[in-house]
């Protein structure tokens, strides 16, 4: 009878929770149709290689992976944007295109905290770029927040391009860059300083870098880290978020924006302006997002892309203790 | 309310101190008392007194907004938390340590290696590409090269007093362990206006820490 259980991480959504589910489903179905977007269903296996071959944020470690009859490797759908960015660059032959998704993603390393499963709704704009476009997406984002009936909650927002330009120049190798974003996003200073000693890099990139983790708040951090540094990429980066906030606020958005530099996702994936929605009610991101313009060229066309997606049961569960999440 | 998860103990001795000089009513934490939650008079704080090894978990899952953990208690749980502050107090190492004839050793292959810190010792042997045997033990370190149990071991070290007692000696010094104050990733943000505020109390007494 043990077979009647489940395997770790995963769970079945009994019917007052899965009421919920549609409920929210249906909500976002209908902001994201009122915008204009078109729904697809991704095919829930796809090649490994596809997620490996590519410069992708997705690890080896977090794929379930089986073998197909011919022999080839394949993965239980790990990312969506993934693939929706391979559909928009193979199969849909329009310089522009707005995608929404329902779909489960599969991590095979969760556990504690994370599941194995995880239920996403989420948007994808193709050929768009600009911070207007950024604001968009932000904007959007905390709307789609707001109509699932989360309330307490705040967009927080980073550009990878600033951390990309304090390492031009900085002497440190791919390698160990990609170690100290992992402790800059832990805000670990002291490993951070441990790190840029140990691999030599240069006075000035070391003191721009260890400001990393404490350059978050409001707006006013922009001003703060432009005096960090005379690196272009990195000064555009902030002038561009700049921009995004200033538009934000013609949308009346900016009561929901907070900024974090020090959230350095992965380069390999984003190239731009990244956002995580955080919510009072829940002790991990609700919504994640960002832009990815060379995504799409990887898979054979040049698309500008920014999208996010909203962890459902998470949303749900920061709704549902909304009133005594502060106690 | 900023909810503070605490290791029972000395180092909660140590946090009373430095939140009674940030100006918190902390007295509360002097007391003896067999209570697990703890409120300041002012309702501004509450502490939960937790097992060590679980304040990563009760930060990483937002029970408690921030919370105080040795370095060597959050490399081991690899939560995902912000780290914010190096407060200084309960310095020790973590080294691998040995009989003194067993320096020349430490390259064997198959080396045997006890230690209650597993997830930190497999990195540590993986990233050197080296291929060691992990003997988890949960106290009493030092007896298994005594015994015969391991080669070495990898663990805390402070004054060295144990090692000494028995024989052993540092061998290597592989990581600077010292109290860390961590946040929740969420909270960090959603409750700014609380946790900034004790953060940047915190770091003027923390002066010669860092």
């Amino acid at each position: 009878m043990a077979y009647f259980k489940l395997p770790a991480g995963v769970r079945d959504v009994l019917p007052e929770e899965c009421m919920a589910l549609e409920g929210a489903e249906e909500v976002l179905r209908l902001k994201f149709r009122g915008e204009g977007f078109l729904p697809v269903r991704t095919a829930g296996l796809e090649y490994y290689d596809t997620f490996a071959g590519i410069r992708s944020a997705v690890e080896q470690s977090q794929m379930f992976k089986m073998t197909d009859r011919d022999g080839k490797l394949i993965v239980l759908r790990p990312d969506m944007t993934l693939a929706a960015a391979r559909i928009a660059a193979t199969k849909l032959g329009s310089e522009r295109a707005k995608l929404y998704y329902f779909s489960n993603i599969y991590d095979f390393s969760a556990g504690g905290n994370s599941e194995r499963e995880v239920a996403q709704a989420g948007v994808e704009i193709f050929g768009e770029e600009g911070a207007a476009s950024d604001a968009c997406a932000v904007a959007f984002a905390a709307e789609c927040l707001k109509a699932v009936g989360v309330e307490d909650f705040i967009i927080d927002i980073g550009h990878v391009g600033f951390y990309k330009g304090l390492l031009e120049g900085s002497g440190l190798s791919e390698e160990a860059a990609e170690e100290i974003r992992g402790y800059i996003n832990a805000k670990d200073a002291v490993n951070t300083e441990i790190a840029l000693k140990a691999h030599g890099a240069s006075a000035k990139a070391q003191a721009a870098i260890l400001a990393l983790p404490s350059l978050f708040g409001g707006a006013q951090v922009l001003s703060e880290a432009e005096k960090l540094t005379d690196n272009p990429l990195a000064l555009s980066s902030l002038s561009h978020l700049k921009k995004v906030y200033a538009q934000l606020k013609e949308r009346g958005a900016e009561k929901y924006v907070s900024f974090d530099l020090g959230t350095v996702k992965s380069l390999a994936y984003y190239s731009g302006m990244v956002f995580t929605g955080l919510a009072a009610g829940a002790g991990a991101p609700v919504l994640s997002g960002g832009r990815y313009d060379g995504l799409c060229a990887q898979f054979g066309k040049n698309l500008a892309a920014v999208g996010f997606a909203i962890g459902l049961s998470r949303a749900l569960g920061a709704v549902k203790k909304g009133g005594k999440a502060q106690c | 309310m900023l909810n503070v998860a605490l290791a029972k103990g000395r180092l909660a001795d140590s946090c009373a101190d430095i939140f009674i000089r940030c100006g918190i009513r902390a007295q509360i934490l002097k007391e003896e008392t067999r209570k697990l939650v703890l409120e300041t008079p002012d309702k501004k704080f509450r502490f939960f007194f937790v097992k060590p090894a679980d304040v990563p978990t009760y930060v990483e899952y937002g029970i408690a907004d921030v919370g105080v953990a040795g370095k060597d208690t959050l490399l081991e749980a690899g939560a995902d938390l912000y780290e914010m502050l190096d407060l200084g107090f309960e310095k020790c190492k973590l080294c691998v340590a040995g009989a003194p004839e067993m320096r020349a050793m430490l390259k064997k292959p198959r080396l045997r290696v006890a230690t209650k810190y597993v997830e930190t010792a497999k990195k540590l042997y993986y990233s050197r590409g080296e291929d060691v045997e992990i003997i988890p033990l949960h106290g009493s370190i030092e007896l298994a090269p005594l015994t015969g149990l391991s080669d070495v071991i990898f663990d805390i070290v402070q004054s060295g007093g144990t090692l000494r007692a028995n024989g052993l000696e540092v061998l290597e010094e592989v990581f600077d362990i010292s109290a860390r104050l961590v946040a929740n990733k969420v909270r960090l943000k959603t409750k700014a206006e609380e946790i900034l505020p004790l953060i940047a109390e915190m770091k003027k007494y923390v002066g010669e820490g860092r």
